[in-house]
């Protein structure tokens, strides 16, 4: 399973949109997540891939997440 | 408290057993400053300084601390972690206020001594969940201690946050008519005079809700926050300069009175030791009479 595969999942499971909905391009807006999902979310993220994540105002979709953790996981 | 927690209270509540905090605030670095300052002045026990993320001033206000070598930091709405390095640095203890368990543990992982659990039924600017709710959550979720603050303003509220996992309180509200406190009288008559269902939540749709005392403000600009037709940055620009209006200038229609739901069962006008020590005796009371409840 690929970062963007898995980051897919934790999202489907955090949310009740199907993991069919989750794309690269899709804003967490989108998805219906406020300020503090995006938090839950992240920590979840930190935990199943052990990597240190900067909350900033540059991750506002899928991707951004998906981006920023392949590269820390270089 | 923006607008309301100065050297005065500060020293007052720091003087009266407590930590006693200056609110940071919208202000510019320069009137911290002269806060910091003044409170040094007026007292040799520990006090900190409260930091509001979303002051325009923020990132010279987190300098300012660091420069007047302030102890204890707390910070409210928003998320510290950009400064949390440079105040570690600087040997400050940081205690970010947290609405959710995801924020807590971030906050224990960024190295914060210990988070402030606040729940929504505290004033100004507040998250969806309760107190009775998040604190034993947050509790469960790190191992720093944990404060618990939001409807907190007697003995009952103290006995209670203990026996939720917090081991210590935040109190905002009651310390609104404390004597040391700076505030027009009009806000402290009108938290005296606050009954249970006074309080109300605006700006939810902005994403930062903010509990105050209903009055024509508050009804304005509920008004408009369902009016489909005003823009967010209209909503914003609302708020903008209101607190102040209400704290240094009384001002019963235009102002935003902050204020927790607690504002109900504050009657009396007291110096802020007296308060802490009403507080800490009443809830000594009640933690020696849980026995009542066992078999």
């Amino acid at each position: 399973m690929n970062v963007f595969e898995k980051v897919a999942e934790i999202i489907a499971n955090h949310t009740d949109t199907p993991v069919a909905d989750i794309t690269m391009e899709a804003s967490f807006e989108e998805i219906g997540l406020d300020s503090l999902d995006i938090v839950d979310l992240v920590m979840a993220m930190e935990d199943t891939f052990s990597v240190k994540i900067e909350l900033s105002q540059s991750i506002k979709k899928v991707g951004d997440l998906v981006t920023v953790i392949e590269s820390l996981k270089q | 408290m923006a607008w309301i927690a100065d050297a005065s209270l500060a020293t007052a509540v720091s003087e009266g057993g407590g930590l006693g905090l200056i609110a940071a605030m919208n202000a510019d670095p320069e009137w911290l400053r002269t806060e910091i300052r003044l409170a040094k002045e007026l007292t040799k026990k520990p006090f900190g300084v409260n930091i509001m993320m979303k002051s325009p001033f923020v990132d010279a206000v987190a300098q300012v601390v660091v420069e007047e070598g302030v102890q204890i930091v707390t910070t409210g709405a928003g998320n510290p972690e950009r400064f949390m390095q440079s105040w570690l640095a600087a040997g400050i203890k940081v205690l970010p206020v947290v609405p959710s368990v995801a924020i807590a543990r971030r906050m224990e992982n960024y190295g914060a001594a210990a988070v402030i659990a606040e729940g929504c039924e505290s004033g100004g600017h507040i998250g969806e969940l309760t107190t009775m709710a998040l604190v034993p959550l947050v509790s469960d979720a790190v191992s720093i201690p944990v404060v618990a603050a939001g409807g907190i303003a007697d003995g009952r509220g103290v006995a209670a946050a203990f026996m939720l996992g917090a081991v210590g309180v935040q109190v905002g509200t009651r310390f609104l008519v404390a004597n040391e406190c700076t505030v027009h009288p009009n806000y402290k008559q009108k938290i005296l005079n606050a009954k249970d269902i006074d309080t109300v939540a605006t700006g939810k749709r902005l994403g930062h809700p903010v509990r105050a005392l209903k009055n024509k403000f508050t009804e304005e600009f509920l008004k408009k926050e369902y009016d489909p037709n005003t823009s967010f940055e209209e909503l914003e620009a609302l708020g903008v300069g209101a607190l102040r209006l209400a704290a240094k200038e009384g001002d019963l229609e235009q102002g935003c009175f902050i204020a927790g739901q607690s504002a109900a069962f504050v009657k009396k006008e007291q110096p802020a030791a007296q308060i802490i020590r009403e507080m800490i005796t009443e809830a000594e009371n009640l933690l020696r009479g849980t026995n009542q409840w066992l078999k």
